[in-house]
């Protein structure tokens, strides 16, 4: 992400209306170069006016004609139009098949009192009861009528806050450009991708029967950028002692809430209510949700103890 | 393909204008006194700018959800333009951040207002309502000619701008999409956005 070569340079876009062009100004000239096919003057001027109307030069005398008065550009216009107006559709139509739009609305239906709710989980889930998810005729209620439902809001914006966050952090202690905002975007996201499909890969190898989609899983792994901007924010405020202190604080708490949210998720329905299953299978699946919130607490360590110094 | 032509009677969104054309003449007929002025034409509209402006400036006044629905880009460019020169002004040739910045901002507000609300926007009410918002940042950034901003004095003015840009893009947003209980939510990734500018203001 490089912003210095996007230099984007917008033009002021003209609200699309229909309208007929009128005539240049200050080029009122008798002897003018194209005929006007306008119908206000040529009702006036029939007569004079020389009914070959392709607008080539023919010097006659009525009145200065608008440029896009005659057919051929008209029909031009018409045409482009028509030719936006496709492609749009076109990737109207498509975008749909590499972006499932629909299905990311659900996570996006959020309001303020779920996001409130959510943080507060996200930073003490150890009195929090009960973590099913809710379901309504065999789809999961949206996030804004259910706390456990997983979104997308707070991940999206705890990952860009993390960018501009550690942007802050490094202007503090002079190492600021905004180049270094796009390689610390860059480098967070490869580290988000990496884990997600270790993630999938190790799902896959342990064939696992879960309704957790790939986008579900984005969602709780994006949760823990949140602790690290606590943490990131509390370094700035207080030194290394806060730092410590708050990511500490913060790794247990998603390590907790890591675990009670995968164990419904990944686990069969017999340990999900706490009874303590024996059998090859159900073991490999408790390390394997161990090993996934395991891994939450040493990401959010690394990827912040070189902004805090 | 001939398309019916119409005398245009010089109408931009306000109903009671109306032109009487003059006597025609020989041969100018009424071509020029006829034609409406240039900045019409262009669908520059200066008292619905400064209506805009208007909205922005007074953060608690209630937004009319109808003023975003002519898409106009002609203001928050002048605002771009002048944020970059005040920023030119303190030593700093970021035109290209600016641009870059603005551009990935107002793709990243698309994306999330289009998923976040019943009803979609268009690319260029989102990009008009941001270059607008983007009116007190340029206050900020003509301070920063003047004394440093990095003091506490420069970081409390700074988180009020921040606070007054997104206030007022989030108040327009919700008003002109009708979303309720969402106002903080939308306020945050403005906030984040003019973050960024100010994080460029700034250092």
């Amino acid at each position: 992400m490089h912003p210095a070569g996007l230099a984007v340079a917008g033009t002021p876009r003209q609200p699309s209306k229909r309208r007929t062009p009128v005539s240049q100004p200050g080029m009122a000239d008798p002897h003018q170069l194209f005929d006007d096919t306008s119908s206000a003057q040529s009702r006036g001027y029939g007569a004079q006016q020389a009914p070959g109307g392709l607008g080539y030069p023919a010097p006659s005398a009525s009145p200065q004609a608008a440029f896009l008065a005659d057919p051929v550009s008209n029909m031009a216009m018409a045409y482009g139009s028509s030719l936006a107006a496709q492609g749009k559709e076109l990737v109207d139509k498509n975008i749909d098949r590499f972006i499932p739009v629909t299905k990311l609305k659900y996570y996006f239906a959020v309001d303020t009192m779920y996001v409130g709710k959510k943080l507060g989980l996200l930073f003490f889930p150890y009195l929090h009861q009960d973590w099913e998810v809710q379901y309504q005729q065999d789809t999961p209620v949206a996030p804004r009528f259910d706390i456990n439902a997983p979104d997308l809001y707070i991940p999206a914006m705890a990952f860009i806050t993390y960018v501009l966050v550690a942007g802050l952090a490094l202007g503090t202690q002079d190492r600021f450009s905004p180049d270094l905002l796009g390689l610390q975007a860059s480098s967070a996201l490869a580290w988000l991708t990496l884990e997600v499909l270790a993630i999938l890969l190790s799902l896959y190898l342990v064939t696992v029967n879960t309704d957790l989609t790939t986008i579900d899983l984005v969602a709780f792994l994006g949760y823990k950028y949140v602790g690290m901007i606590g943490g990131v924010l509390m370094g700035l405020l207080f030194g290394k002692i806060g730092y410590y202190l708050v990511l500490g604080w913060c790794c247990v708490s998603i390590f907790v809430f890591m675990i009670r949210t995968l164990r419904l998720k990944i686990l069969a329905e017999a340990a999900a209510e706490g009874v303590p299953v024996r059998g090859a299978r159900n073991q490999l699946r408790m390390y394997l949700t161990m090993a996934v919130a395991a891994a939450q607490p040493l990401l959010m360590y690394w990827l912040t103890f070189h902004l805090v110094r | 393909m001939m398309q019916p032509q119409q005398p245009y009677t010089g109408q931009i969104f306000q109903p009671t204008q109306a032109y009487t054309p003059t006597t025609p003449q020989p041969f100018y007929g009424n071509s020029f006194e006829d034609e409406p002025p240039l900045l019409e034409e262009l669908g520059i509209n200066f008292d619905h700018i400064w209506q805009k402006t208007l909205t922005v400036l007074h953060p608690l006044k209630v937004a009319d959800g109808s003023i975003m629905n002519e898409t106009d880009l002609a203001g928050p460019m002048v605002f771009c333009l002048a944020f970059g020169a005040t920023l030119l002004l303190a030593g700093k040739i970021q035109f290209g951040y600016v641009y870059g910045i603005s551009a990935i901002g107002c793709l990243g507000m698309f994306c999330l207002l289009n998923l976040m609300s019943m009803t979609g926007v268009s690319f260029g009410c989102v990009a008009s309502v941001l270059g607008y918002c983007l009116l007190p940042m340029i206050l900020l950034s003509s301070f920063a000619v003047i004394f440093s901003l990095q003091g506490m004095v420069g970081i409390i003015l700074t988180a009020g701008i921040i606070g007054w840009c997104s206030f007022s893009a989030s108040k327009i947003f919700i008003s002109a999409l009708a979303m309720e209980g969402q106002q903080l939510l939308v306020a945050y990734p403005c906030a984040l956005l003019y973050g960024v500018f100010a994080l460029i203001s700034v250092f």
